[in-house]
């Protein structure tokens, strides 16, 4: 098998998966009890959340378990647009979000709130004279994904926020950090509000985390009991917890290291792809090298799926929660219709190897040959 | 020009001949903190830490939780001691600073400089007025002051200030034992002792199964709250539990606290011996509760002779909390966990406790053997993550 698909999900790492087997056998009291298992979770649960606020220099309170990062954008985005309505009923996003962060935008645009989409430049930067523009005083909010799941398009945040800040210092700026955890270096304090999820960096699926800066006035959407994990009530998922502590510290050692490979490899496909007729690279100079879209002129991106399936490669069209539909992103940079029609996503990891890449690009060879020529025919 | 941080000592200028190793504590205190993230030099009138931008802040924070220093300047260093480099530094100081009037201080150590301070000043509060429309130079109320210091090889220029903690550097006047119970009071009463010097072992008593082991844990918090102030706090447990319920069994439930009272300094006062603590410090507050009138402490404090400092005896209970709001232990302090001193409390404890009877009532009970026992068995409390968790994370 040859997985090119690490921005849908990832193996769990060896050591990561032997964590939560670990906590989940050796720390069963729930920590919210009060005898002597409860607190053994619970002082374990600490010292995994303290992991965590450590590596991203912030408080431990400032972050909340969630089941992914689809519910900590519901979080970000519900919570704080409810909080601070009384300042305003005004949310910018850009046009290179997540899937779920438009969902949730049609949701509050349902209650009340009216949405804004900022441009972006043809590299996929976001537009900052369009944002500056588009800031107004009842502004509360924007958000912008740190890396852009369908090309890899990073955005500058921290100059993202001075920008904001400087049109309005009361407008929060939230960042969908799931395809940037692991991948680049991030920092928290670029931003007021952020989501994450575990399974895209080699951990568990079935959990993600919120941070939220604890200057961000924000209205609960859950209730119940419990200590910790705030937003989020309920006994908390130690086993989880502790094996998404884990993988964060795992993956982001050696980023640098790790993403020099991975560009290699990355360079490597687009000269070999870049020799097709029928094939379009979709990639800027701010894309990271993780992640590699591609439009093929004259095939369903589909098929060509399935037929790299028969080979047992994998990879991904648009991006996993979004099957379907044209690219989003792929329309946001190039405004070519056809172009975002049909695309492919092959995403690398540290873990793929040169030999792996070699046997896809003649793959692609073969099955690109086979349906050009169905094509024909037809 | 480098960005660092300046530190202007605090009552350390009542020291003469000693001072050399109030400094030489202070810095050590300081490394201990910062790690390889900061480079410390001193001289007697100031000292500079200088930390690369991505551990500045980090750096900034720490300091402010140091003892012994008066204030944090964040500053800048010029390349040499030349006018003309001065006012080039000191434009590009002010260049992001908004204001209508300033006025600059210059402080001169170097008495060769060719001009004098007030010369100084003049002519750089002249650079400052030509180089930005709107200002205007007011020496008595001025909306920012910039402070100029021409040392030997660098001047230093500076605009922001941050109130240092004062006191002296911890562990320059030797150890003392804190008895640590787990509420508000006492771990103010070990700031305190900080404050002035005192490097901190804790003593805690734990009474399984009347108490828990969150209560244990709480103080294990709130001693590594208050190691973020000077080193690592030892805590020294002592099982108290036969040794309570003895007194439960045996004495006039009126006398129950005063008795316990004096066992807890007589265990006490062994370990700070043991450990060459000079004095035991406490949370006790005058007439807070019936073991603080003044008649309990007297008899409660007869049993040992080395002195017992009460920093906050002084204090309102708000003041107290007050100040526990403010180190960060009031939060972890207020968890609802029964300590040993909130168990077997009689309805009616003796406000004017009696010497003679004490003695008396403590005949009844074979202490000296539970004492020793307990000191024997008494367990060391670490902070540091369990090894077992460091292998899971």
């Amino acid at each position: 098998m040859i997985y090119l698909d690490y921005s849908a999900t990832t193996p769990v790492a060896y050591d990561v998966l032997e964590s939560y087997i670990r906590a989940t056998k050796d720390f069963m009291g729930n920590p919210n009890s009060i005898h002597g298992l409860g607190v053994k979770s619970k002082a374990l649960m600490h010292s995994a959340i303290k992991q965590i606020s450590d590596l991203f220099s912030v408080l431990e309170s400032e972050i909340t378990f969630t089941s992914g990062a689809t519910m900590s954008n519901n979080l970000a985005l519900i919570g704080t647009a409810l909080a601070n309505m009384k300042y305003g009923n005004h949310i910018l996003v850009s046009k290179l979000e997540h899937p779920s962060i438009y969902q949730i935008c049609k949701y509050l645009e349902n209650i009340g709130f009216e949405i804004g989409y900022i441009e972006n430049t043809q590299d996929g930067l976001i537009d900052f004279e369009d944002l500056k523009h588009q800031m107004r005083e009842d502004t509360i909010l924007v958000s912008v994904c740190a890396v852009n799941s369908e090309m890899g398009i990073r955005q500058p945040l921290k100059m993202i926020r001075q920008i904001i800040k400087k049109e309005n210092p009361h407008t929060f700026l939230h960042s969908d950090m799931t395809q940037a955890l692991g991948k680049v270096a991030i920092n928290l304090h670029d931003v007021d509000l952020a989501s994450a999820t575990a399974h895209k960096i080699y951990g568990p699926k079935g959990i993600g985390l919120f941070y939220k800066n604890s200057r961000v006035p924000f209205t609960p959407l859950l209730y119940g009991s419990g200590t910790v994990n705030m937003y989020n009530p309920g006994t908390p998922p130690v086993p989880l917890i502790v094996a998404f502590s884990k993988a964060i510290r795992l993956a982001t050692n050696d980023l640098d290291k790790r993403e020099n490979f991975i560009r290699r490899l990355n360079d490597k496909i687009i000269s070999e792809l870049s020799k097709y007729d029928g094939v379009q690279i979709n990639h800027t100079k701010i894309c990271i090298p993780h992640i590699l879209n591609i439009s093929l002129d004259n095939i369903k991106a589909e098929t060509f799926l399935h037929a790299l399936e028969e080979y047992e490669i994998y990879v991904s069209t648009n991006t996993a929660c979004s099957s379907g539909e044209i690219s989003t992103t792929v329309m946001a940079v190039y405004d070519d219709k056809k172009r975002a029609s049909s695309t492919l996503r092959i995403s690398l990891s540290y873990l793929t190897t040169t030999d792996e890449v070699n046997k896809f690009l003649s793959c692609f060879r073969l099955v690109y040959e086979k349906l050009s020529l169905l094509k024909k025919e037809e | 020009m480098q960005k660092l941080i300046m530190i202007k000592y605090a009552e350390l200028n009542t020291k003469k001949d000693n001072i050399g190793m109030f400094l030489k504590a202070l810095k050590q205190n300081i490394t201990e903190k910062l790690g390889d993230k900061a480079t410390i030099l001193f001289d007697k009138g100031r000292m500079f830490i200088k930390a690369s931008d991505e551990h500045f802040d980090e750096v900034l924070l720490k300091v402010q939780k140091v003892f012994g220093i008066h204030e944090i300047m964040i500053g800048y260093e010029t390349s040499s001691t030349d006018i003309e480099v001065i006012e080039e530094a000191l434009l590009l100081v002010t260049r992001d600073l908004s204001f209508t009037s300033f006025k600059v201080e210059t402080k001169r150590s170097d008495k060769n400089y060719p001009l004098t301070s007030l010369e100084i000043s003049k002519h750089l509060g002249g650079v400052i007025l030509k180089s930005r429309d709107c200002i205007v130079v007011d020496v008595h109320h001025p909306e920012v002051t910039i402070n100029v210091e021409v040392r030997k090889d660098h001047a230093y220029i500076y605009v922001d200030k941050i109130k240092g903690l004062g006191g002296y550097p911890v562990g320059t006047l030797g150890k003392g034992l804190l008895m640590l119970s787990g509420g508000i009071d006492s771990p103010v009463a070990g700031f305190l002792a900080m404050k002035r010097g005192v490097k901190l072992e804790a003593i805690y008593f734990e009474s399984p199964p009347h108490t828990s082991v969150e209560a244990k844990n709480k103080v294990a918090t709130l001693a590594s709250i208050l190691s973020e102030y000077g080193s690592s706090i030892k805590v020294h447990v002592i099982h108290f539990t036969e040794i309570q319920e003895e007194i439960y069994k045996k004495v006039p439930h009126e006398y129950l606290i005063t008795i316990m009272r004096r066992m807890m300094y007589r265990i006490a006062a062994k370990v700070a011996y043991q450990n060459r603590c000079k004095i035991l410090v406490n949370g006790e507050s005058i007439g807070q509760v019936a073991s603080q009138t003044l008649s309990s402490m007297a008899v409660i404090n007869e049993v040992v002779k080395i002195p017992v400092i009460r920093p906050v005896a002084c204090l309102d209970k708000l003041e107290i909390i007050e100040l526990a709001k403010k180190i960060g232990t009031y939060e972890t302090s207020i968890l609802p966990y029964e300590d040993c001193c909130t168990i077997f409390v009689p309805l009616h404890p003796v406000i004017n406790p009696e010497l003679e009877k004490c003695i008396e009532y403590e005949k009844l009970l074979p202490y000296e053997e539970l004492i020793k026992n307990a000191i024997l068995h008494e367990t060391i409390l670490t902070n540091s993550p369990k090894k077992e968790f460091e292998e899971l994370l």
